[in-house]
């Protein structure tokens, strides 16, 4: 997230440098096209633009390369898919390049629980409702890590801990405070009783984290799964759970309890799907949704599933319209209880 | 002995025709994308996940860390002719680099960064081979007291780097950390002087900073007293080193091998800071610091060893823990993770030939550098036989696209033009840049770890002094700020008598 993880694409900045002009030229065309064939079927006219807000390497950007690799190789989409990064604002600088290309349905870009929380702390002015949602794909949960020495055996016994003693216990996680890496925590942990303001959270950047939490500076490491199952096969660190509904399918990630059958009714979606600009038409919705099924329902897409440790996830543009609604009431409501606001 | 096997697949795999060819690809293309001003190997590695994507995992892996180590080898030869420096690990050759240039000796200069490279790179794969398991311990020493101390220490460098007036290079300082406080607070998630512009949020990138301040600055400086200067001196000199200038080479090269190295381990440091780290330190032991800033052959040896040694350094934590020790190593995580390979702390024992297959090749890559590069210097430096105004065109335009492809964003573009006029204004002024730059990149880590260790301590400020690292560390920064003015009082002193 953070400037160190920078520089997008050095190679390709001349052809990026290129694509913008053709963009330029093609948004006139298509601007007035959209209009009149919004009725029956749609399909694009130009190639296709996905824009991962975030530097080059993150989760978005994986997400974004590998649709559009999936598109391409498992021929669903025969025009061309150029994935573009715009870095800045954590996110809020790719949505804002979206929002002008309101009418043209050949940009499109990859976003996550932070389209939710950026706007809600006042760091973006679009949100998920100036956007269409296209379809969500995959999902993927947090996950709350210990030391293999440390005390507590299950999230009732640490969270209880904190109830007790809040000031002798450090969270810590990737991304500043009020975004996914505290609030996931936060969310689990005030339904298991326990004060949100209480939370002692820490965010440090650039790896950092699971150091920490080695170090011994840091007691509990809020994190995606993935990051933990390295570690917790080398018998390093332990996860104490997940907030996924379920218990998670793979090697290793099959035995990390889920915070719901520990008895805290909570969980935390990571998320993750794509949105086109504003006024969309019905026929260009649909034309998307059908696409990003047919690559979700794909062999080739199980595959990079399985590669990342993702979980299948797929919605079309109405649940998840609906679903984003939930999400931004629940996420608005933590962010109250924990006096985070729009500043 | 199973590691000796495993040194053994290594050495194979290396060898192979695949690892070989593919280890060339690496540091060619890291080289040339290391040579463009602002085009960094992140990038790069970035671009190379869906390309390697059916390949040999390990054969990938040699070719990602070629490109990155690569980079890091060319990222010096902008920063020498043209004072661009070419990734952030190379701002620190700019120092001593580009004077040497102006002197006419860019081929004297280019030479002694390979060189420097070269043996950087190599010492410190030999250390990387021999104790990375050891050493990933080290890593993880370091939490945020630590940091803060080494920050510290880092900073009381800033009057070495000061160019006359002390008091100037202290104004540049805090201008720098005041710079860098812009952007989303990550301790509390507020934005700080973004003045409600979304395009400051995660603040302003080291490489618009550094190619304003140096590259478009000097460029500033060269249109306006275009009339007065006599048109450079195109000539590129004598590659020939003497062996004064080897001699000079051999201290910083040896004990920047070393601290390069150790640097690289620490999470979050990397190449940048290991090769400011390295400058800063050879002009504190040198006889004669005064020669430094002006040309000088160990200002030039040194950053280019320690940024080089970083770098292997950096693998340490990524081959042995999984964990990432820079921006560069968290996208080559990332690759690695499509990849199927899983870094973490049972990487060595699961796939052995893949681990010291990636380390044997970087023995070669850094052979194949040098000798790509030592023939190539007199062709590369001609680019100073470019007439002056093409040649300030020219870097002009590198500066914008590297700055455009850190971030695809304009803005960037209007800010590296900003940051020009000011290092423009401050050369006029005679304020130096370097402490500015300095400050910048220390001073974000230092205040982000220094409110880390106090959440974590509850607010308990003793948690700096009763850390033996922590501590230490804090206690040679004290030494090095008050040594040298007792040595000053005393010289006063004796004068005066």
């Amino acid at each position: 997230m953070k400037k160190s993880l920078v520089l997008s694409l050095s190679l390709f900045t001349v052809l990026g440098l290129a694509a913008c002009g053709t963009e330029n030229s093609g948004s006139n065309e298509n601007g007035s096209a959209s209009g009149s064939s919004g009725q029956e079927n749609w399909t694009p006219q130009q190639s296709l633009e996905i824009v991962a807000p975030s530097g080059a390497g993150g989760g978005w950007d994986t997400t974004a390369r590998m649709a559009a690799e999936g598109f391409e190789s498992e021929g669903i989409i025969d025009k061309g898919i150029g994935v573009v990064n715009k870095e800045g604002g954590g996110g809020a600088i790719g949505w804002s390049y979206i929002a002008e290309k309101a009418g043209n349905p050949h940009h499109m870009f990859v976003s996550s629980p932070p389209l939710l929380l950026v706007p809600l702390n006042g760091q973006s002015q679009y949100g998920f409702e100036d956007f269409t949602p296209i379809a969500n794909m995959i999902s993927d949960y947090g996950a709350f890590a210990v030391r293999d020495d440390a005390k507590w055996d299950n999230l009732n016994e640490l969270f209880d801990d904190m109830k007790d003693n809040p000031e002798d216990i450090t969270v810590i996680g990737e991304s500043s405070p009020g975004s996914m890496d505290h609030i996931q925590f936060v969310k689990i942990a005030k339904a298991a009783g326990v004060d949100p303001q209480s939370i002692k959270y820490v965010s440090a950047q650039d790896g950092s984290t699971m150091t920490n939490l080695l170090n011994g500076n840091a007691d509990v490491y809020s994190s995606g799964v993935t990051e933990t199952i390295e570690q917790v096969r080398a018998e390093e660190i332990r996860v104490l759970g997940v907030t996924a509904e379920e218990r998670l399918e793979g090697d290793v990630v099959s035995e990390f309890p889920t915070a719901k059958e520990q008895g805290i009714d909570e969980t935390f979606v990571n998320w993750r799907g794509f949105f086109g600009p504003p006024d969309m038409t019905e026929a260009q919705i649909s034309y998307y949704e059908e696409k990003f099924k047919a690559l979700s329902e794909s062999e080739h897409w199980a595959d990079t599933r399985e590669k990342f440790a993702w979980n299948e996830m797929y919605m079309d543009s109405g649940e998840y319209t609906q679903f984003l609604k939930e999400e931004k009431e629940s996420m608005q409501q933590l962010l109250n209880e924990l006096n985070i606001s729009g500043g | 002995m199973g590691s000796l096997e495993g040194i053994l697949s290594g050495v194979q795999l290396a060898f192979s025709f695949q690892g070989l060819l593919f280890v060339f690809l690496g540091v060619v293309a890291g080289t040339l994308i290391g040579m463009m001003p602002g085009l960094g190997p992140i990038s790069a590695i970035a671009i190379m996940i869906p390309i390697t994507y059916n390949m040999d995992p390990a054969v990938a892996l040699v070719l990602m860390a070629g490109v990155y180590y690569g980079a890091v080898f060319g990222g010096s030869t902008s920063s020498i002719l043209l004072n661009a420096p070419g990734i952030s690990g190379t701002v620190a050759t700019t120092f001593d680099g580009y004077p040497m240039a102006q002197r006419g000796e860019a081929g004297k200069a280019l030479a002694i960064a390979a060189i420097s490279s070269f043996v950087g790179g190599t010492i410190s794969v030999i250390l990387l081979m021999l104790f990375a398991p050891v050493l990933s311990n080290i890593a993880i020493q370091f939490g945020p007291a630590e940091y803060f101390a080494l920050m510290v220490l880092g900073l009381t460098a800033i009057s070495s780097l000061a160019d006359g007036s002390t008091i100037k290079a202290l104004i540049s300082a805090v201008t720098g950390i005041m710079a860098v406080t812009i952007g989303i607070d990550s301790q509390t998630g507020t934005t700080r002087f973004t003045f409600g512009n979304p395009n400051l949020l995660e603040g302003i990138d080291f490489l618009v900073v550094a190619l304003g301040l140096f590259a478009i600055a000097e460029v500033c400086a060269l249109i306006i007293n275009r009339h007065e200067s006599p048109e450079r001196n195109g000539s590129i000199g004598s590659l020939k080193l003497t062996k004064k200038d080897l001699k000079d080479m051999s201290g910083p090269m040896g004990r920047q091998s070393f601290l390069g190295f150790i640097l690289g381990i620490l999470p979050g440091s990397g190449a940048t800071i290991g090769s400011f780290m390295g400058y800063i330190s050879e002009k504190k032991i040198a006889k004669n610091p005064e020669e430094f800033g002006k040309g000088s052959v160990k200002g030039v040896a040194a950053p280019e060893t320690a940024n080089n040694a970083a770098t292997s350094g950096a693998f340490v934590p990524l081959l042995s823990l999984g964990i990432p020790g820079s921006g560069t190593t968290a996208v080559l995580l990332g690759a690695l993770l499509v990849l199927d390979i899983q870094p973490g702390p049972l990487l060595v024992q699961d796939q052995p030939a893949l681990f010291w297959g990636v380390i044997i090749s970087m023995y070669i890559g850094n052979v194949f550098l040098l000798i790509l590069n030592l023939p190539l210097i007199p062709y590369i430096a001609k680019i100073l036989a470019i007439p002056r105004p093409m040649l300030i065109s020219m870097v002009i335009m590198f500066s914008m696209i590297g700055v455009y492809a850190i971030s695809f964003n304009t803005f960037d573009l209007y800010l590296l033009l900003i940051f020009g006029a000011i290092g423009y204004i401050m050369r006029l002024f005679k304020f130096p840049a370097a402490p500015f730059i300095l400050a910048f990149i220390l001073g974000g880590m230092m205040e982000e770890s220094f409110r880390q260790a106090m959440t974590i301590s509850n607010n308990d400020i003793t948690v700096f002094v009763t850390q033996p690292i922590a501590m230490s560390l804090l206690l040679i920064a004290l030494l090095s700020f008050i040594v040298p003015i007792v040595q000053n009082t005393r010289r006063k002193k004796a004068e005066q008598k």
